[in-house]
């Protein structure tokens, strides 16, 4: 028993967050949002570091690496609001394929020469596949209405679910950070707004709101990568913990800003709108609401505290 | 991570589950905020300590059984899932002991905490003041040095356990030319020295959990006082700090209350409402991501790791997660969430747990004052009234 990350899998995180932030500030944000919104540039980026192959097996030319370390991953794509499609690419499809024994386009993924975008039919639109354009309130969300066949498959759809709460812990940190670095240098009555108790109190609700659900959404990945069959249950509630979370800290950080808040100059616009989209994306709250219902209420899942792992 | 227990660990649950369900008592004993249940409550102490349960984690010397954060969590886990009464000495055991541990000289470690982890001394916590209370640095109760002895003379209120236990302990004021954080000792005394007056104060639920304590003159030995004078605040705010941390509440107690709630809710279902069965669900949800989260905690520091401000999240995150389980509790039992006793005789222990529960968000720390330590500790805002 040991609910801890290891070194190795800390310092993975670290330097995608260190190359994320160092290469996909704000500013490159703005200019994809200006410009048309993929840059072959960044995804080669990320194809360069591996992580295109983080999940693919190493005989097919990948890292080998397992749902833990993809979660911690699209933590740090959604703290820095990436858009270029990895993680349905790389840790949704890739984990999906590898599941049902399909290895024929894993090397070509892993090589950053094929994106996946797979449909399921809870999602009535896909990000980045083929078919007719829909737009998103996220401008860097490239929408195609939902193809004419979707999978059912259950698999997928904890997979996505997973990422998606795992990013959502991302955007939540990182519209908490921005919004306290703003109060910090926005200055009214004479000292930084951050000195005022009515704001304080609330980024520390969404501080404790945000650390409450990144040990759901570990606890979720290492049940999925363990095959466990409550695994299904612990992904919605992570779904459900890390949307609640970044939801409320999106609210509170557009606050925070007061008039800035509601402009398109502040960056914060692009992390909110994208946590509203995944707050919807493979099963929203209701549908995890239910899954979470049906297996504390149904009697499917034993609970109180000797169950804490069961 | 690994989220599956050693041979090792399961066969210490199994243990820890047969000698619960040998000796929890059957029926949930009379509440600890008075005479008689705390008398029954101690004796649950020292029940526990005959099966050298006081407080595995402390070392053997100290009568503990020297165990990992781990199987304390196991052990938790499986106290609570027995029914396991509250503790009465609770203020020693999660608070004192810890301390001593970390300030005390040998002779203090061998002198107090053997007879707490054994239930025969119970302790009391004195922290708060009439005029100190959220605002601790605020505190005026004076120990005056005497040869080798301190003459403490002043009040503390609010005490928790004092209107029926032992000893106590507190910050006091040892240099009278000080002001706020300094020149403060922490003391710990014998609350049956001589000058020292108990006034049970009655609680919301109208027994006497807590008392003011008058001291008129009390001497104690100098020999009592705990990393030396002048050291109080820092040593107050490591007691804190283990208040709020790891120890005082661990998710057993929570997950225990949402087990119980999904039951009440079942025996409810027909007239409780969508917001109600939502609630329930959310309580199991919370309490799972609180015993999550401090066996991720429990994790860090047996890897080395400390908890520092951290600890202010966690009393905010069991504290509102308590209230609320209690309030669903209370709106579905409806008409009968009044009622003291059941029908049936039996205590309504929703009841007691809600009026309860509404202290958890004032005590060790009121809410508001963790949420100024998250904003400034953790998040980087600044202080109070800074420019």
């Amino acid at each position: 028993m040991n609910f801890r990350f290891s070194d190795d899998q800390l310092t993975l995180a670290e330097s995608v967050r260190d190359y994320l932030a160092g290469t996909h500030g704000p500013e490159v944000l703005r200019r994809l949002d200006a410009e048309g919104n993929r840059d072959p540039a960044i995804w080669q980026g990320l194809v360069d570091m591996g992580l295109t192959g983080l999940c693919v097996p190493e005989e097919q030319g990948g890292l080998g690496m397992g749902l833990l370390e993809a979660a911690l991953i699209a933590a740090e794509c959604g703290r820095a609001c990436l858009a270029e499609p990895l993680v349905d690419t790389a840790f949704v499809a890739v984990p999906w394929l590898v599941s049902k024994g399909e290895t024929a386009e894993l090397a070509a993924i892993a090589a950053g020469t094929r994106k996946v975008a797979l449909p399921h039919v809870l999602n009535p639109w896909v990000a980045d596949g083929e078919g007719k354009p829909l737009q998103s309130v996220d401008p860097l969300r490239n929408l195609v209405r939902f193809p004419a066949t979707g999978s059912t498959d259950d698999h997928l759809l904890n997979l996505g679910a997973l990422m998606s709460a795992a990013q959502l812990l991302g955007l939540a940190d990182a519209m908490l950070n921005q919004a306290v670095e703003y109060a910090k240098i926005r200055t009214q009555f004479g000292q930084p707004v951050g000195a005022f108790q009515g704001l304080k109190h609330q980024l520390s609700s969404c501080a404790v709101a945000v650390e409450f659900a990144k040990p759901v959404v570990w606890r979720a990945a290492q049940a999925l990568q363990d095959g466990a069959s409550s695994a299904p249950l612990h992904v919605s509630h992570a779904k459900l913990a890390a949307t609640d979370a970044a939801i409320q800290t999106a609210e509170v950080a557009i606050q925070v800003h007061g008039a800035m808040g509601y402009t398109y100059e502040v960056d914060l616009h692009f992390w909110m709108k994208r946590a509203w989209a995944l707050a919807g994306a493979w099963g929203d709250r209701s549908y995890h609401y239910k899954r979470v219902d049906a297996a504390v209420l149904g009697g499917s899942q034993p609970i109180g505290p000797e169950h804490t792992f069961a | 991570m690994d989220l599956a227990y050693t041979p090792e660990q399961q066969a210490f649950r199994a243990e820890v589950r047969a000698w619960m369900e040998a000796h929890v008592p059957k029926e949930p004993l009379v509440t600890l905020e008075c005479k008689e249940g705390f008398d029954h409550h101690v004796a649950w102490e020292r029940t526990l300590a005959s099966g050298n349960w006081g407080m595995v984690t402390w070392p053997e010397q100290f009568g503990g059984r020297g165990l990992d954060l781990i199987q304390w969590l196991i052990f938790e886990e499986e106290y609570f899932r027995a029914g396991g009464p509250n503790r009465a000495n609770q203020n020693g055991i999660f608070l004192l002991g810890p301390t001593i541990m970390e300030f005390g000289t040998e002779e203090q470690k061998a002198r107090f905490l053997p007879p707490m982890a054994r239930g025969e001394v119970i302790w009391a916590q004195a922290w708060s003041e009439p005029g100190a209370g959220s605002d601790m640095a605020a505190i005026q109760s004076k120990a005056v040095r005497d040869g080798d002895h301190y003459v403490i003379t002043g009040q503390k209120t609010w005490s928790s356990r004092a209107a029926f236990a032992d000893w106590g302990f507190g910050i006091f004021r040892t240099d009278p030319e000080s002001k706020r954080h300094k020149g403060l000792t922490f003391i710990l005394f014998d609350l049956n020295s001589p000058g020292i007056t108990r006034r049970p104060i009655r609680q919301l639920h109208g027994d006497t959990g807590f008392a003011e304590l008058f001291f008129d003159e009390v001497r104690v030995p100098v020999e009592n006082c705990l990393a030396g004078e002048g050291e109080g605040w820092n040593v107050a705010m490591a007691t804190a700090g283990f208040e709020r941390g790891l120890m005082l509440r661990s998710p057993g107690r929570f997950q225990a209350t949402a087990k119980r709630l999904v039951e009440l809710y079942r025996a409810h279902e027909a007239e409780a409402s969508p917001a109600a069965r939502e609630a329930v669900v959310q309580a199991w949800g919370a309490a799972q991501a609180y015993a999550y989260n401090t066996y991720a905690v429990a994790s860090k520091i047996m890897a080395g790791g400390k908890i520092g401000a951290e600890a202010s999240l966690n009393k905010i995150f069991w504290s509102e997660l308590d209230r609320a389980m209690h309030r669903t509790a209370m709106q579905l039992l409806g008409a009968h969430a009044e009622l003291k006793r059941f029908g049936n005789g039996q205590i309504n222990q929703w009841l007691e747990g809600y009026i309860f529960s509404l202290s958890g968000p004032i005590y060790a720390g009121s809410n508001e004052v963790q949420r100024n330590i998250i904003a400034e500790r953790l998040l980087g805002l600044p202080r109070v009234g800074a420019g």
